[in-house]
């Protein structure tokens, strides 16, 4: 990989990025969609945006209750334990409160607009469908799924195939303000509009890395040149980097690790495919955006 | 017997000679302090500071202003710039106990170094250990651990949750732990859609559900024992990491400490407790300002612990230390253990432990002031015990008597070799020998000053040094040599003998200071006699308002003295009055009645209390003296009373006995007394006049009366014979002997002085035993014969009558 720093240069003509004038947040009270409120509400203020709160009451659990042989085995209980309806009922509004409380605070700090609702039903499917209404979703990586440690939660997995709207999807322990930002870029209108995005979400006085994906031999100073001319005077550190052309998901993730920035901008719409950016997702652990414009 | 003449003028002061000094100022003279005179205390001081054994400790014993002090230290400078410089001393955490600090000990300067590198090694903490906690490695690591066990924790779950899939069966987070339900489509049975499975697939579903718990609930129970092992796995690693971060700096620091097997030790434990507390390095900026001096006990203050408390540092010393304690106070001895303030509880910890007397002259001397050190509560018992135990505990009070209630320290005692010097009267160390036990093994040696010195050329000589040495430190004009011989009749003076002079240091250069105000006011290059004598008079007035009014009152006849005229049955004594820093003399007329009695002599100022033991033996004494000399052939059937007239206040010592007796001898012999003469002096069974103090101010008490009233020639003192060497006289009482009309007469037997006062010889016993008829005591001895007589005529009248 070829590194190459530049100071930041005139303003040119640019691709307006996506409007985001509402952002979705599911908030399931898990570490993750704490971490997410929290930057939803930082961008919201940012981009003047409405902030949604989302919480769903999980169907599954409501109906496993009503089952006979229904029970729950606790980490720390030495036996597994009936599970009464009416407690569940009662924990999910519990959760419910928390969240919305969650939300309120975040709200109130960043001075934002906001609005929360429940939604009974199937989480996945619920939270695509509400965000159907807003311009960005932001999700955590995992939810409170039991084996989704490394790899994308059902929500997560499921906003990606079935929602064509931008997606925010935050990791615990990612703060906004102290990270540099990382953007994949291959010359495609889809990969300026994250670039766009990309500009906006970075804080003053943090890095700018781009990873330039050239199409074909010697693309890469083009695209450089394109692309500075793209960047506002603000930004005073932007940092190049040249990648080889590759199309494993694997390949890639340990070219971004080694820039080791904060989060990453891309979108599914660029040059590479679509799976293997599913792919890069799915295996890399950084907070992502993936931007649909 | 044969009366005495009057003393000449020589007689009643001893000059001094400033032609004896080699030098005409005291500029001369280097200013170097000599103690002379005093050779058995230095003697004893050399002794005790030479004796390295237990409990030959010094008490420097003495009237105040004797020299002690100087003495001692100047004996102490010239030994201990010599003696070895003792180690310092330190306290440091304890990590095994934190109730009880360690004491370190040290070569000389190296406690200081110790606790600014252990400083400079924390701070340099804050960087080494954050940068090796951040190092990719060790990130890398953590991970993998963390990883491992989430790994294994995950897949344990997963292989549950494909077993369950397998029979589609889901296993579901709930919002406590996890069930298994049957699914289709990704959507948990409905009860209904359940209920219409047949009745063997639901038994089916139900078993595997129950099975699936089952292996649920092992994994469970084995998440905790994962999760302890990833903990020990990660601490093992933290351990590593801290440690190779950390070995360098410590293995600088104890290299700069070469051989010294507790220091070594001691950084040792400091290094293991820092890898257990690596944590505590990681911490912001803002959680690091807590490691300041002064919030030593504040609640978080973690890293004091490595903080090096260095209470004896002797690294700038010039040899053995020389202490002197001010204000012996408990815990200015022992040391203190301080407390903070915290939230309304008192918090401490070993940084808080302040250093005493002890530590500061711990291999060296201490020097405190006996009397303060018993003022001081529970100081003395203290003082004993480090010296018995021969160790520093300190121990707070408050502590000790409960007079607080909060967590403290018991710090590790300091192994104690002092050299403890007390100064004090001598009425403190005789008190403490004859009471306290401890006191004879601990201070076994007496350093006795003398009150005076010998009137020599050596200690003539010593005193122009001092008044050379307190001129020249304290920048005063300097002397002439007849200002010098002025100073030394003064310490004569003080001495109340004209063969000795005053050891009271102190006095002396009280008047040096004195004599340079007036010597500058007088526009004195050096000062002369004169300002000397106008110092001396100056003091003299300002303390004698007292005198004044009493003389007044004389004068005025309000306090009734005769001096001019002859009486029967009264006498002029002399008392001395000590008031503040002046004592004077003035007369008191001294009456005796007779009547007839039974022998008794009764002494008033005894009857109502207002005499002394010692007087009321003298009064007793002479009965002894006239049973003896005129009781031998008859009884003696008087009875006689002795008072000092005007007399409101106490009355003691015996200087009156013989005045007492002259009165009451005139009372016997009906033959009137002189009364320009005043008496003093004490009287034996035998008649013998003896010494007696203060002979100075009684004859100047007496000759200022005279003087105010008109000197006619006449007037004297009879003083025993004993006293002429006390006489150093004021110059215009030895002015007035000079020119014959003031006398002092000086006498040996009571028989000499009442020739002296009433003109009439006290006759001798002719060989029949009977005295001269027209002398003293044949008059007496018929006056008593007559008595008797007609207390033999009343008894038998009596008894006849009886009859």
């Amino acid at each position: 990989m070829q590194e190459r720093t530049h100071s930041n240069r005139k303003n040119h003509e640019k691709p307006g990025p996506p409007e985001i004038r509402s952002i979705a947040v599911g908030i399931d009270c898990s570490p993750h969609s704490l971490a997410s409120l929290k930057t939803a509400a930082d961008l919201a203020s940012r981009m003047h945006a409405e902030l949604l709160g989302i919480f769903v009451e999980d169907i599954n659990l409501l109906r496993l209750t009503e089952l006979p042989f229904c029970q729950e085995i606790r980490q720390y209980s030495p036996a597994p334990e009936k599970i009464e309806s009416t407690e569940l009922e009662r924990m999910l509004r519990s959760q419910a409160r928390q969240a919305e409380a969650s939300l309120q605070r975040e709200a109130e700090i960043f001075r934002v607009r906001h609005s929360f609702s429940v939604r009974r039903g199937n989480v996945p499917k619920e939270v695509v469908a509400a965000a159907l209404q807003a311009d960005l979703l932001v999700l955590g990586r995992s939810g409170r799924s039991p084996t989704c440690r490394k790899g994308l939660g059902s929500t997560a997995r499921n906003a990606l195939s079935g929602s064509l709207k931008s997606i925010l999807l935050m990791h615990e322990g990612y703060a906004a303000e102290n990270e540099a930002v990382l953007v994949l870029c291959d010359g495609s209108d889809a990969s300026k509009a994250a670039l766009a995005i990309a500009i906006r979400m970075l804080r003053p006085g943090n890095t700018l890395h781009i990873l330039l994906l050239p199409q074909y031999e010697g693309h890469e100073h083009l695209l450089e040149s394109e692309l500075s001319g793209q960047l506002p005077p603000g930004i005073l550190r932007v940092e190049y980097h040249v990648l080889p052309p590759v199309s494993d998901s694997r390949i890639l993730a340990r070219y971004i690790r080694m820039a080791d920035s904060g989060l990453l901008v891309l979108s599914d719409r660029m040059n590479l495919p679509a799976e293997t950016v599913h792919n890069l997702i799915n295996d890399i652990d950084y907070p992502i955006l993936l931007v649909r414009s | 017997m044969s009366i005495p003449s009057a003393l000449p003028p020589e007689k009643v002061y001893r000059k001094c000679d400033p032609a004896e000094f080699s030098f005409a100022t005291t500029e001369e003279l280097d200013g170097a302090l000599e103690i002379t005179g005093q050779e058995r205390a230095l003697e004893a001081i050399s002794f005790s500071i030479g004796m390295l054994h237990d409990g030959f400790n010094l008490f420097a014993l003495g009237p105040n202003g004797t020299g002690k002090e100087t003495a001692v230290m100047h004996y102490l400078d010239t030994i201990a710039p010599d003696a070895g410089i003792p180690d310092d001393w330190c306290y440091v955490y304890n990590f095994e106990k934190p109730r009880h600090p360690s004491a370190l000990q040290l070569p000389p300067g190296k406690a200081c170094k110790l606790s600014s590198d252990m400083d400079r090694m924390v701070e340099a903490l804050f960087s080494v250990l954050p940068t090796a906690f951040s190092s990719e490695n060790y990130q890398a690591q953590e991970k993998i651990i963390r990883e491992t066990f989430q790994d294994q924790q995950s897949s344990s779950i997963e292989e549950i949750e494909k077993r369950a899939a397998k029979s589609d069966i889901a296993l579901i987070r709930t919002p406590a732990g996890f069930a298994f339900a049957p699914v289709k489509n990704g959507e948990v049975l409905k009860p209904e859609e359940f209920m219409l499975l047949g009745e063997n697939e639901r038994d089916k579903i139900e078993k595997e559900i129950e099975s699936l718990k089952n292996a649920m609930q092992s994994v469970m129970a084995q998440i905790p024992k994962w999760q302890r092992e990833a903990q020990d796995k990660i601490k093992e690693l933290n351990r590593q990491i801290a440690g190779f971060a950390i070995r360098p700096l410590f293995t600088e620091l104890t290299s700069g400490f070469g051989s010294i097997e507790q220091v070594s030790a001691y950084l040792d434990k400091a290094e293991k407790d820092i890898i257990d507390h690596f944590d505590h390095f990681l911490e912001k900026e803002s959680t690091r300002q807590e490691f300041l001096p002064g919030m030593s006990a504040m609640k978080g203050s973690f890293f004091n612990r490595y903080k090096v408390n260095v209470l004896v540092d002797n690294g700038t010393a010039k040899g053995a230390p020389v202490i002197i304690e001010e204000k012996p106070a408990c815990q200015n001895l022992l040391g203190d253990i301080e407390h903070l303030s915290q939230m309304g509880t008192l918090v401490t910890d070993f940084t808080l432990i302040k250093p005493g007397a002890l530590h500061r002259a711990n291999g060296g001397y201490l020097l405190i002031d006996a009397r303060r050190l018993l003022m001081e509560p529970l100081a003395w018992e203290t003082l004993k015990k480090a010296l018995r135990t021969r160790q520093i505990r300190i121990e707070s009070l408050a502590q000790l008597y409960s007079l607080i209630s909060t967590v403290s320290l018991d710090p590790e005692p300091i192994p104690l070799n002092v050299k403890v010097i007390l100064l004090g009267e001598r009425m403190l160390y005789y008190l403490l020998s004859n009471y306290d036990p401890d006191f004879g093994e601990l201070f076994k040696v007496e350093a006795d000053f003398e009150d005076d010195l010998r009137n020599t050329s050596e200690s003539r000589m010593g005193y122009a040094r001092i008044v050379a040495a307190v001129a020249m430190e304290g920048k005063l004009c300097h002397f002439e040599r007849s200002a010098v011989a002025r100073i030394i009749e003064h310490g004569s003076r003080l001495s109340g003998d004209a063969e000795k002079v005053s050891a009271h240091m102190q006095s002396i250069a009280d008047l040096v200071r004195e004599t340079d105000f007036y010597a500058r006011k007088n526009n004195r290059r050096y000062a002369t006699a004169e300002d000397v004598q106008q110092a001396i008079d100056a003091r003299i007035m300002r303390a004698s308002r007292i005198r004044e009014r009493i003389r007044e009152a004389t004068l005025r006849n309000t306090i009734l003295i005769d001096t001019d005229s002859e009486k029967t049955c009264q006498i002029n004594g002399l008392a001395v009055y000590g008031l503040g820093g002046l004592s004077f003399g003035h007369p008191g007329r001294i009456t005796a009645r007779v009547s007839i009695g039974k022998g008794e002599v009764l002494d008033i100022e005894r009857e109502v209390e207002m005499g002394g033991p010692i007087h009321s033996k003298g009064v007793l004494i002479l009965s002894g003296f006239l049973a003896a000399r005129f009781g031998i052939e008859q009884p003696l059937s008087l009875s006689a009373t002795l008072v000092f007239e005007q007399s409101y206040s106490g009355v003691e010592g015996d200087s009156a006995s013989s005045a007492e007796l002259y009165a009451l001898l005139s009372a016997l012999s009906e033959t009137p007394i002189r009364q320009w003469l005043a008496v003093t002096g004490s009287v034996n069974q035998h008649g013998e006049i003896q010494a007696i103090g203060g002979v100075n101010e009684k004859i100047e008490g007496f000759f200022d009366l005279c003087r105010a009233r008109g000197l006619s020639g006449k007037h004297g003192v009879l003083i025993p014979a004993s006293n002429i060497d006390n006489l150093m006289l004021r110059s215009d009482v030895v002015d007035a002997v000079r020119q014959g009309i003031f006398s002092i007469y000086p006498v040996r037997h009571i028989d000499e002085g009442i020739e002296l006062l009433t003109g009439i010889p006290a006759g001798e016993p002719g060989r029949d035993g009977l005295y001269p008829e027209e002398s003293i005591n044949g008059k007496v001895s018929i006056r008593l014969k007559e008595m008797a007589l007609k207390m033999k005529k009343y008894s038998s009248e009596s008894n006849g009558n009886g009859e």
